[in-house]
């Protein structure tokens, strides 16, 4: 979504399985956005993939229960599943100093 | 194969045919189809290999794709574990068979809720994309453990159900039971509750021995079993053991075949039925495989395409003992027409070993069957199985017109009784019966044939002379109502024959005495009938002599009256003359 703006920390692109409105989904978007405003230097590539409208995609990421955050870059893709409540989870895979 | 689909009762519940040997029989055609069946099963079980098997019946044999969910092994995986059985899909089938992997990886970081709606959508896309009409959804226990607790486990289940109902599609869901196999952890009872079908498979180990059950616990809106039926895992997969037939639907043939032994042909009216069994019990030592072999080597010397199965005793160990009896077995064995097999009985379980038989038959093509000893089924702990298991193979031999000879043996205890350890001479057609009989410090091997059906049978108990030309069959001596055998029966019959002969003379003599005097008495019949005839010759011409007499007085009396006077005085002279003279 936002284009990264600088390489200090290696290029994050993540990218987040949903499944429509369900309100696991729409917690887990609203909980990203949150961690990432609160984390302006983080630079990040986010992408949304909506497995209920792009369900080919969320086969081939063998996505098995949404939403699922995969983080693709830097190299070692790491995963979360849940609603991302537990910001904890969250911060950690990004790799930020502090939780918002 | 069966039709894929079958109307059944009133329900008109349709079936999905599982391909399973002996479970489509069981549940009257298959699995419900468009309906969700649950398979639980402890580890090892077999719950993959039933998915699998249904799922990839479906997909090569009923034009039905499927879809495998694989949520504890990776799908590539699941498919490979299947290359030791012969129904092992080839690449083209396998296309027809879509694979999602669904394992969560330990390595996956949980931070909050989450549901299975994207899952589904994306099964409800390959669904349709595959036009999948089953589907495997297998270990769904391991995807229920990553949730945080059996709410939420019941909330996916829940949601599962709602999806498969709208599905549409036959839907195997596979899930490990705990140790505690007879109750299922909480998860599976919505599992249950959900499900139009439940099968449950289990693993004991009994004396060592591994016995594997499988239960219909719940088939909705059908009549079913929810007995436990013994299977087994073989080179085919899963068998289950076939019900019970309660009509018996066997051909029934006039044709007889050999014994082997010419003399208990006649004794059985011309030998065993074909497509029939027969029972030979016994105590060790009576004989029972040297009958059982002496069919197998004269069905070879048909060619007849032969199975001999031997419990505990080597291929090479039976041929080598019974030519010492005249029977050659070599010559068959070396052609391939007969196949000879060594089973281990406390190697497997009843059913293993039925299942293993059941193999051997289509695999050799066998016409024919000789098992011994049957009762070797019962060496495992689990003898109520043995008498299925038994019954079973015969059943099987039956429906296909094998003709079947099978041998038991008797414990010590049992010795001298008729009573086999298996129940299976109420199945089988022909049961003879061997035993030892002590008579003069010997000890001769006695045949009694016990029943035979549809056979007039001799019920006289015969005596088996084995010898290096052969086996036969001795007459029997019965003397007071015993029956005399070995040296004994040779006294008797020398001594019997020396009495028939006197017999046979004096008899002699008193035919041609009676023939005498028949002929003495025809001929003083014929003297009397020439007698007859002269007398009756005199009597006539006395008669006749007579009659010329009385005719020659009355022409001489006429002619004096004539010459005396006239015509008209001879009334009145007639008259006159009485009165004169009183």
């Amino acid at each position: 979504m936002s284009p990264s703006v600088g390489m200090q920390k290696g290029a994050l692109r993540i990218r987040l399985f949903i499944a429509g409105e369900s309100p696991n989904s729409l917690a887990a978007q609203r909980n990203l956005q949150r961690v990432l405003k609160a984390n302006p230097s983080l630079s990040a590539e986010l992408e949304i993939v909506d497995v209920l409208k792009e369900p080919e995609l969320g086969l081939r990421a063998n996505v098995l229960v949404t939403p699922t955050l995969v983080k693709l870059t830097p190299p070692g893709e790491r995963r979360i599943i849940g609603n991302l409540n537990d910001t904890g989870a969250l911060v950690a895979l990004l790799g930020v100093d502090h939780e918002p | 194969m069966k039709s894929r689909v079958r109307e059944h009762g009133k329900t008109s519940l349709r079936r999905a045919s599982t391909g399973i040997s002996g479970f489509d029989e069981l549940t009257g055609g298959g699995l419900p189809a468009g309906r969700v069946t649950v398979v639980l099963g402890d580890v090892g079980s077999g719950k993959t290999i039933f998915g699998m098997q249904a799922l990839i019946a479906g997909a090569r044999d009923f034009g039905e794709p499927g879809i495998l969910v694989a949520f504890e092994e990776r799908g590539q995986q699941v498919f490979e574990n299947l290359h030791g059985f012969e129904w092992k899909i080839g690449a083209a089938d396998q296309k027809k068979i879509g694979v999602v992997d669904a394992q969560l990886s330990q390595a996956v970081v949980h931070g909050g809720d989450f549901d299975i709606i994207g899952l589904l959508s994306m099964l409800s896309a390959k669904t349709k994309e595959m036009q999948a009409k089953r589907l495997l959804l297998d270990g769904l226990d391991v995807f229920l453990a990553n949730l945080p607790d059996p709410l939420h486990a019941r909330r996916e289940v829940f949601r599962l159900r709602e999806w498969l109902q709208e599905n549409g599609a036959t839907a195997l869901i596979t899930a490990k039971t705990g140790p505690d196999e007879l109750r299922p952890v909480r998860e599976y009872e919505f599992l249950q509750y959900m499900a139009d079908c439940v099968v449950t498979l289990q693993h004991r180990v009994v004396g060592g021995t591994a016995l594997r059950f499988l239960r219909v616990a719940k088939y909705r809106g059908a009549d079913h079993s929810a007995n436990e039926v013994p299977f087994s895992i073989g080179r085919r997969g899963i068998e289950v053991a076939p019900v019970h037939t309660t009509e018996l639907r066997h051909a029934v043939s006039s044709e007889r075949v050999s014994t082997g032994i010419e003399r208990l042909d006649v004794m059985l009216a011309g030998g065993y039925y074909r497509g029939s069994s027969t029972l030979i019990s016994g105590v060790p030592g009576t004989a029972k495989t040297t009958l059982a072999t002496a069919f197998a080597s004269a069905a070879s010397n048909r060619k007849e395409r032969t199975l001999l199965i031997s419990f505990d005793e080597s291929p090479e160990q039976i041929v080598r003992n019974v030519a010492s009896v005249g029977i050659i077995l070599a010559p068959h064995v070396k052609s391939g027409i007969l196949k000879v097999c060594s089973l281990r009985s406390r190697a497997a379980g009843p059913e293993a070993h039925a299942a293993r038989i059941r193999a051997l038959l289509r695999e050799h093509s066998a016409k024919n069957l000789v098992i011994d000893p049957i009762s070797a089924l019962a060496q495992a702990p689990a003898d109520n199985l043995a008498e299925e298991a038994a019954i079973q193979i015969l059943d099987l031999a039956k429906s296909q017109g094998i003709t079947s000879v099978s041998t038991s043996l008797l414990g010590n205890r049992a010795a001298f009784s008729e009573e086999t350890p298996i129940g299976i001479s109420t199945v089988a057609d022909t049961w003879m019966h061997l035993t030892y009989v002590n008579q003069g410090g010997e000890r001769n091997r006695a045949l009694t044939i016990i029943k035979s059906r549809g056979t007039g049978h001799s019920n006289q108990v015969r005596e088996l002379i084995l010898a290096a030309s052969g086996v036969t069959l001795a007459d029997v001596y019965s003397v007071d109502g015993e029956v005399l055998m070995g040296t004994l029966r040779w006294q008797r019959e020398d001594e019997g024959r020396r009495a028939d002969e006197r017999a046979a003379r004096d008899a002699g003599l008193r035919e041609r005495e009676a023939e005498l005097a028949l002929v003495e008495t025809e001929a003083r019949a014929q003297v009397i009938a020439g007698e007859r005839a002269i007398r009756e010759a005199t009597l006539e011409r006395i008669r006749v002599a007579r009659q010329e007499e009385i005719s020659q007085a009355t022409a001489n009396a006429t002619e004096l009256r004539r010459r005396r006077g006239a015509d008209g005085s001879r009334r009145n002279s007639a008259k006159k003359v009485p009165r004169r003279s009183s």
